[in-house]
């Protein structure tokens, strides 16, 4: 590919634009649905009833007694 | 902005509800994706050994010439790009496919679909590796770094990640709930980015190479963006759900954490060309490398704030747990790693730096003492679950955290404070280079050392987990409620 023949990256630029557009919509989406807002409440999704928040969830298996 | 709970005075047990209909959920979502991350994670931990001794050979060689020197099978070249690839793509790649596709998962809440597409994936993923390593180690390396795979490994590769990419928007697609949780991002961004960057990467170098300092452009394009955008992401979204899981404690704030990502996710992708500081390549590009690697303060600072506010008070109770010794260290390292490559991309600064040891020693940083820290907590708080079993020998657990702390801090410290001399002596046409040679002599035999207690660290790795996962008889049985489903209560 010569250095100067610009034309040979039109596929790569297309592509970089193309993923571009995908993550500026994704912005776009995230802001509709409301992903920006309440955002101390969403932080909270991960945990559930059986992992739950205020709680340890992980330690040191103990000594194995013989 | 705050932790609303104070979880100091809570018990340090794990176990809160002995109603078996509530456990079920997240216990289906485990056993759903169980066969695919056990396959993943059993493959990167023989990549880590098999990474290991190839290290270990390439360290060796570089203060003790004649080491294995009799074939031209462990010629330095092929042992350290056998190393790197074992490493990048053999264990860093399996890991995250095991650790980071189960935390998916139990985000979108549930059980996956077509898990066998993931497992087809990493057979034709460890199928393309093995093939690639032994290619390297045969002649047919390329002469790329990080690219180093021949190419006729690579489409097995390239399938595997579309297929990977593929479980990953349909597990997107089919979760429950609308929210996406901040892990989630990154783990979307980064299949996102990957197959992209290395198709591209792959083209433009190896199936029609361009020309002159472009290969240059796109080779260091790819390669610091396999760091930042691969392996980044997939910690930083692993520790961003482990933290505050471990710890009952929701993220200090989440408003930084969505602001950390998409921060990195608009200056990392400019920063690979600061490796090219000094070389034929139009200023302007350079300079924007630079801004952008100077740029990444910004969600460093972000992540660090954040991961420190949320562990603040509970240090004591965290290093009880084997997954937060692990997350926290990376999490650390990945503040001091950032901050110290943002520096090494000012032109002064890259003066001195460039072409020595600092640049291994900050690469090793990076990719173990962030990422693979982090992903082993990850194992740590995964395997329980899908198994159904505790972890054989909590002594076998503390030699792996210090086998691998004091390996890698030793490594890093002893290759920059090596490198960092090395340039400065490179700069002094006083100096002939012969004496720098001999000079970086004892730095690299500490190196070498530091290779040996990670060998440790890693074996002491693999005895634990192939004992758990393979003498279910001789372990104990672990009573989480993830493990349970309301048929089994009481047996997990």
């Amino acid at each position: 590919m010569p250095v100067e023949d610009y034309f040979e990256l039109l596929p790569i630029i297309l592509l970089g634009i193309f993923f571009f557009a995908v993550t500026a919509y994704m912005l776009y989406w995230a802001a509709n649905k409301g992903h920006f807002r309440n955002m101390d409440a969403q932080s909270k999704v991960i945990f559930t009833e059986e992992e739950p928040e205020g709680e340890f969830s992980d330690s040191f298996p103990e000594k194995r007694k013989r | 902005m705050s932790n609303s709970s104070d979880t100091s005075k809570t018990s340090v047990e794990p176990y809160s509800t002995n109603d078996p209909s509530i456990r079920a959920e997240l216990s289906e979502i485990d056993r759903s994706i169980r066969s695919a991350s056990i396959f993943f994670t059993t493959s990167a931990i023989l990549w880590l050994l098999i990474g290991t001794a190839f290290a270990l050979i390439a360290a060796i060689k570089l203060h003790e010439p004649g080491f294995a020197a009799g074939s031209e099978y462990s010629t330095f070249g092929r042992m350290r790009a056998a190393h790197l690839n074992s490493m990048s793509l053999g264990f860093g790649n399996n890991i995250i496919f095991g650790v980071c596709l189960w935390i998916m998962a139990r985000l979108c809440r549930s059980p996956i679909r077509h898990g066998g597409l993931l497992l087809i994936a990493g057979a034709f993923w460890n199928l393309g590796v093995s093939i690639g390593i032994a290619g390297i180690v045969k002649g047919d390396i390329t002469s790329v770094e990080w690219l180093e795979i021949p190419r006729y490994a690579t489409p097995l590769l390239a399938i595997s990640y579309i297929l990977v990419g593929v479980w990953g928007v349909m597990a997107f697609r089919f979760r429950k709930g609308e929210h996406v949780y901040v892990s989630q991002w990154y783990f979307l961004g980064a299949l996102f980015w990957f197959p992209w960057l290395y198709v591209i990467a792959q083209i433009m170098i190896i199936w029609a190479p361009a020309q002159g300092v472009i290969q240059s452009v796109a080779n260091w394009w790819f390669a610091h963006n396999v760091l930042g955008l691969w392996l980044t992401p997939m910690a930083l979204g692993t520790a961003y759900y482990l933290i505050p899981k471990v710890l009952g404690r929701p993220i200090y704030s989440y408003y930084l954490s969505v602001l950390g990502f998409w921060s990195l996710a608009l200056f990392y992708n400019w920063a690979g060309v600061h490796h090219l500081i000094g070389g034929p390549v139009p200023v302007w590009l350079l300079s924007a490398g630079i801004v952008a690697s100077v740029m990444m303060v910004i969600p460093v600072v972000v992540v660090a704030i954040n991961h420190h506010m949320t562990v603040v008070g509970l240090h004591r109770e965290g290093w009880r747990s084997p997954t937060i010794r692990f997350v926290v260290f990376g999490a650390i390292n990945y503040t001091a790693v950032s901050l110290i490559g943002s520096a090494m991309a000012l032109r002064n600064v890259n003066e001195v730096t460039h072409f020595t040891h600092f640049t291994v020693g900050h690469a090793h940083h990076g990719a173990y003492g962030f990422f693979a820290m982090i992903l082993y907590g990850g194992v740590y708080y995964m395997m329980p679950r899908m198994l159904q079993r505790e972890w054989p020998s909590a002594s076998l657990i503390k030699i792996h955290f210090w086998g691998s702390a004091l390996g890698i801090l030793l490594m890093v410290f002893s290759l920059q404070i090596g490198g960092w001399m090395q340039g400065l002596q490179m700069n002094n046409p006083e100096i002939a280079f012969l004496d720098i040679v001999q000079n970086t002599m004892p730095w690299l035999k500490a190196r070498s050392v530091s290779g040996f207690l990670l060998l440790v660290a890693h074996i002491a790795f693999a005895v634990n987990f192939f004992w758990m996962l393979f003498a279910a008889g001789s372990v104990k049985a672990k009573q989480t409620p993830t493990l349970l489903n309301p048929k089994e209560e009481g047996v997990a």
